[in-house]
């Protein structure tokens, strides 16, 4: 049975993927990140959409297409992320 | 004795609760969990219930000095650390037992008007006993699929408050028995089992964010 994840889990793996595992110096694509993240199209537009307008990803146009990195609030955000997922987990509790 | 076991549960009891309600509302702010908020109104619930007790206490050895503690002050105590335990457990979607219907819901409260605070209290126990003993089996059962380590010693934390509830409820039956002694012995046992796991994470780097909504 699949997992249910939370938008909080979703948005995390979205963060953890353009961190960690970067297809390229430029950023990771649309749909790269709907591969690795596993979410549908219009739903991570949204989500994109909301994590640029807060500071937490950065939109990078290259060639006409665009490309998403992870900026330094960004980085902040899934370290303290990771922490309380951790803090939860105690408690038998997803964030 | 059964003073000072008193004054230590409630103490410990209030800054265990205020330490991890506190380390919630910050997991709150950085990241804007629901999960986390509700933490946060739990333990504070918790840390206020405990505090009022102690409080209590503190009124009758100091101001009052008439050997006992005044009972609204006990009950509304237990009736604050009671939404406590509500929130920990309705995190753990207790809302599926809720009744469905309506006529229920409005029975539901009419016991609370009928009773004297005496006997609130004791429903108050009650009521804490159960969702404190699902808080500790869905806590369990969550160990058993994450085996986060951290998950077992929280459930035994909310398990030996809900043990500690039971006999300091049915100390009622025996009061001058070693009932309420032990049961409060055991729930300071479970309040430092609670905040074993908690005081392992490491918050040095977290910076607490203003701005993030």
């Amino acid at each position: 049975m699949a997992e249910y994840r939370t938008h909080m889990k979703i948005i995390g793996d979205i963060l953890s993927t353009t961190r960690d595992d970067l297809q390229d110096e430029d950023g990771a694509s649309v749909t790269y990140l709907i591969r690795k993240a596993n979410i549908s199209h219009s739903r991570i537009s949204a989500i994109l959409k909301t994590l640029v307008s807060q500071g937490l990803l950065e939109k990078v146009d290259n060639q006409g297409s665009n490309k998403y990195k992870i900026s330094q609030p960004g980085r902040e955000f899934l370290q303290a992320y990771n922490t309380f997922t951790n803090f939860a987990d105690n408690f038998g509790l997803s964030i | 004795m059964e003073f000072l076991l008193e004054n230590i549960l409630n103490l410990v009891g209030f800054l265990v609760g205020l330490a991890i309600g506190i380390m919630s509302y910050v997991g709150f702010r950085n990241t804007g969990s629901p999960t986390l908020f509700r933490l946060t109104i739990a333990f504070f619930s918790i840390s206020i219930g405990f505090f009022v007790i102690w409080s209590g206490y503190m009124v009758e050895d100091f101001v009052t000095k008439s050997g006992t503690i005044e009972r609204w002050i006990q009950t509304l105590g237990i009736a604050i650390q009671t939404v406590g335990y509500f929130f920990i457990a309705f995190s753990h979607s207790i809302k599926s037992f809720f009744p469905k219907s309506s006529y229920f819901r409005s029975v539901g409260i009419i016991p609370l008007f009928l009773v004297s605070s005496v006997q609130l209290e004791h429903i108050f126990r009650s009521v804490s006993f159960i969702l404190l003993v699902y808080g500790a089996i869905e806590t369990m059962l969550s160990y058993l699929e994450n085996r986060n380590k951290g998950a077992i010693s929280v459930s035994v934390g909310l398990g030996l408050l809900a043990l500690g509830e039971f006999l300091g409820w049915y100390s009622f039956v025996f009061p001058d028995s070693i009932l309420y002694p032990a049961s409060m012995i055991i729930k300071i046992g479970g309040l430092i089992a609670l905040f074993i796991p908690v005081s392992k994470v490491p918050l040095t780097k977290i910076k607490f964010d203003e701005d993030f909504e």
